[in-house]
C-alpha cells in the first residue's frame, strides 16, 4: 500500500482518469518507455458492464502490451449478427472474417475486464503508478508543463507538475471543465435502458435485434451475450416514459422477462446492472490545448449504436501513445503531437456521421425516420435491397485521410493496396516463430515492409534501420518474400496475401507507423531512398543522412 | 442504387417528411408514390407495389 506521503512531485506524464483508456494509454506509454502516473477519482474498477463490444482494431492496440490474449481468452468473439421484425427475420449481416484471422471481427467483454487487462499490462511492464480514489481538482496549465491538484480518500488534498496531462476523464471530465472548454454537437432525445442480467444460455454469440417485437410491441430491443453468463440487454423506452421511473427493477424486468419467455430462454434470471442512455454527438473541436491533451469520452461522446465509443477511445491511445513518447524523450517536436489531435478529430467527426445515421435508425429523432424506419422495416420482409439500411454499421478503422504524416504517392504508381493514411493490411504469414499475421510487427516502432525475392536487402535501405534509435523512434525493416525461410528480418508471404493487399511488386516498399497505419509507400526505395528520408523528418528530429 | 445512395435517398425522404410535417405527410407521399408508379412499365406492376404496400401496411 502506498502512503499519501508517497505521491511524487513530478511525473513526465499524468493521466487524469484509470479507466480503459487512460489504463490503456499508461500500458503503452510504458511501452514506449514513458512513466506516468494515472489518478482515478473511483476506489476500483468500473461497476456495471458498461462498453461491451471490443472491435478487432482495439484487440490489436491491445496487443501492443500484451494485453490481448486474456481479452481472448475470456471474452466471447463474434462475426455478424441477425435482426427481427415483428416475428421476421429481415437480416442477417456477417462481418469481414477468415479462418485464419489473428483477431474475431468483435469480442464482447465487460468493461472491467478491459481495466483490469490493461492495468495488469501496466504493471507487467512497469514505470506506471495507478492511483485510486484519486480525484483531480484543479489544473493549471503553463507553458512549460502543468500544475495538477487532486484530492485522496483522506480528504488531503496534494499537487504534481507534469510535462504532458492526458485527460481521460470521461464525459464528464473535470479538466475538460477546468480548462473551461466544452463539448460541442448535438444529442438525441430517444432513450434506450440498458440491462444486465445473468442467466445460462447455449445461444450463439451473435448481436440480435428485434424491432416492434410481440413481447415488447412498439419497442426496439438490442442483445449482446457476455462472458460469465451475462446478457446484456438495451430496448428503447417511448418518447413519454420518465426516465427515473424506467430505470425502476418494477418497470423493467417484466420487459425483459416478456422477452425472455418469447426467445425461449426459459434458465432463471436475475439482474445485475441497470441504466440509462440518449444517444450523443459530440466532440472538443481540438485535442490538443498546449501540454493537455484529451482522449475518449473527455474528448468525444458519440452514440452507442455500432460501438464506436470505447474503441475510438482505444484508437486515440493507440495514436497519442507512440507521438507522446517521441515528443517526451525528444526525438519529435512538440508540433507532432497537433497531428494527434487532426487525425482523432477527424476520426471523431466520421464516427459521429456513422453514429448518427445509426441512431436515426435505433432512435428516430422525429416523426419522418420514425415513418421512414417503419416502412423500411416492412419492406425489407419482401425486398433484400432495402435490407442493408437495417445494417448496425459497426465500428470499423477510420482513414486518417489529409493527414500532415501522409506522404505524397506517385500518381499511378499504384492500382490497389492502402495509400498513406490507411490502416496496414492484414496477412497471414510465416514467421521465424511459425504462422504469424503482419500485424502483429506493428505497435512497438516505425516498420519497413519491404517487398522482394532478394535475400539481400541493399545497403541503401538498411542505413534506416542501423541508426542506433530506441523505442518508438526506431525503424525495423522487414523483407516480406514470396517464398523461402522466415528469419528474425524476413517474412514469407506463402498465401500471397500480403503481396495482393499492398499491391506489391518487387522492390516496393511501405512506411508504416508505430500505430500499424500507413504514413508512405514508394515502388523504387531502393534506388531512390529520398522520399523515405524526408518521411522520417516529417515525424523526427534526426534522421539517417543518405 | 447502391448502398451509400440508398441510405442517402432514406434520409434525404425522412428529412423531408420531417419538413412537410405530419398533416401534409400523406399528400406527400402519395404524391411521390403516384410519380413513381407513373414511370413503371406498365399498370399490372404499379398495381402489384400497390398491393404489396397494402399488406404490408396492414402487418
Amino acid at each position: 500500500m502506498t502512503t499519501a506521503s508517497s505521491f511524487p512531485d513530478k511525473v513526465p506524464v499524468v493521466i487524469a482518469g484509470g479507466g480503459p483508456v487512460g489504463l490503456s494509454l499508461a500500458a503503452l506509454l510504458a511501452r514506449h518507455g514513458v512513466a506516468c502516473l494515472v489518478l482515478e477519482a473511483d476506489a476500483s474498477y468500473c461497476e456495471g458492464s458498461r462498453a461491451i463490444c471490443i472491435s478487432r482494431r482495439s484487440q490489436e492496440i491491445l496487443g501492443w502490451v500484451g494485453a490481448d490474449r486474456p481479452l481472448v481468452d475470456k471474452g466471447l468473439s463474434w462475426v455478424g449478427g441477425r435482426s427481427y421484425f415483428q416475428g421476421t427475420e429481415v437480416l442477417h449481416f456477417k462481418m469481414p472474417s477468415e479462418p485464419t484471422e489473428r483477431f474475431a471481427p468483435m469480442v464482447n467483454i465487460q468493461q472491467y475486464y478491459i481495466e483490469q487487462y490493461a492495468h495488469a499490462a501496466a504493471a507487467r511492464i512497469g514505470g506506471v503508478d495507478v492511483r485510486w480514489s484519486a480525484r483531480v481538482t484543479a489544473v493549471r496549465a503553463q507553458a512549460a508543463g502543468v500544475d495538477v491538484d487532486f484530492e485522496t480518500a483522506d480528504g488531503a488534498t496534494h499537487s504534481v507538475h507534469t510535462d504532458w496531462l492526458v485527460a481521460c476523464d470521461g464525459g464528464r471530465s473535470t479538466v475538460r471543465e477546468q480548462l473551461g472548454l466544452q463539448l460541442e454537437g448535438m444529442q438525441y432525445e430517444g432513450r434506450y435502458v440498458i440491462v444486465d442480467i445473468e442467466q445460462d444460455t447455449q445461444r450463439a454469440v451473435e448481436r440480435l435485434a428485434w424491432f416492434d417485437p410481440p413481447s415488447n410491441p412498439g419497442s426496439t430491443i438490442l442483445m449482446h451475450r457476455q462472458p460469465d453468463n451475462v446478457w446484456r440487454i438495451d430496448y428503447q423506452v417511448a418518447d413519454h416514459e420518465d426516465p427515473v421511473e424506467a430505470v425502476k427493477p418494477e418497470n423493467v424486468l417484466p420487459r425483459v422477462q416478456a422477452h425472455l419467455d418469447m426467445i425461449g430462454e426459459t434458465a432463471p434470471w436475475k439482474p445485475l446492472w441497470i441504466s440509462i442512455y440518449n444517444a450523443k454527438c459530440l466532440t472538443l473541436p481540438s485535442y490538443r490545448h498546449g501540454r493537455v491533451l484529451f482522449a475518449g469520452d473527455a474528448a468525444h461522446l458519440v452514440p452507442i449504436f455500432g460501438v464506436r465509443g470505447l474503441n475510438s477511445g482505444l484508437d486515440d491511445a493507440g495514436n497519442l501513445a507512440w507521438k507522446l513518447a517521441l515528443v517526451q524523450q525528444g526525438h519529435a517536436s512538440q508540433a507532432l503531437l497537433d497531428s494527434y489531435s487532426v487525425e482523432r478529430v477527424l476520426a471523431t467527426r466520421e464516427n459521429i456521421a456513422y453514429g448518427a445515421k445509426s441512431t436515426e435508425f435505433m432512435a428516430p429523432p422525429h416523426h419522418g425516420f420514425a415513418l421512414m424506419r417503419e416502412a423500411a422495416l416492412r419492406l425489407a420482409t419482401v425486398a433484400p435491397s432495402v435490407r442493408p439500411l437495417i445494417n448496425p454499421r459497426q465500428s470499423a478503422p477510420i482513414e486518417y485521410a489529409g493527414s500532415p504524416l501522409n506522404q505524397p504517392e506517385r500518381a499511378g504508381a499504384f492500382a490497389g493496396g492502402a495509400h498513406a493514411g490507411l490502416p496496414a493490411p492484414e496477412a497471414s504469414l510465416q514467421t521465424l516463430q511459425g504462422p504469424g499475421h503482419l500485424t502483429a510487427l506493428f505497435g512497438t516502432c516505425f516498420v519497413a515492409l519491404y517487398f522482394s525475392s532478394e535475400p539481400d536487402v541493399p545497403a541503401t535501405l538498411q542505413q534506416f534501420a542501423g541508426t542506433g534509435r530506441a523505442g518508438a523512434a526506431a525503424l525495423r525493416l522487414v523483407r516480406v518474400a514470396a517464398q523461402g525461410a522466415a528469419n528474425a528480418d524476413t517474412v514469407v508471404d506463402a498465401l500471397g496475401q500480403a503481396w495482393q493487399r499492398y499491391d506489391a511488386a518487387e522492390g516496393t516498399l511501405y512506411l508504416i507507423r508505430p500505430d500499424g497505419y500507413v504514413m508512405g509507400r514508394w515502388r523504387d526505395a531502393a534506388a531512390s531512398p529520398a522520399p523515405i528520408t524526408a518521411a522520417l523528418a516529417r515525424v523526427l528530429t534526426e534522421t539517417p543522412h543518405e | 442504387m447502391s448502398e451509400a445512395q440508398l441510405e442517402l435517398t432514406y434520409t434525404a425522404l425522412a428529412e423531408c417528411i420531417g419538413r412537410v410535417g405530419e398533416n401534409k405527410t400523406s399528400l406527400l407521399l402519395a404524391t411521390l408514390a403516384l410519380d413513381l408508379l407513373s414511370q413503371q412499365a406498365d399498370a399490372k406492376t404499379a398495381l402489384a407495389h400497390i398491393l404489396q404496400a397494402e399488406r404490408l401496411a396492414n402487418t
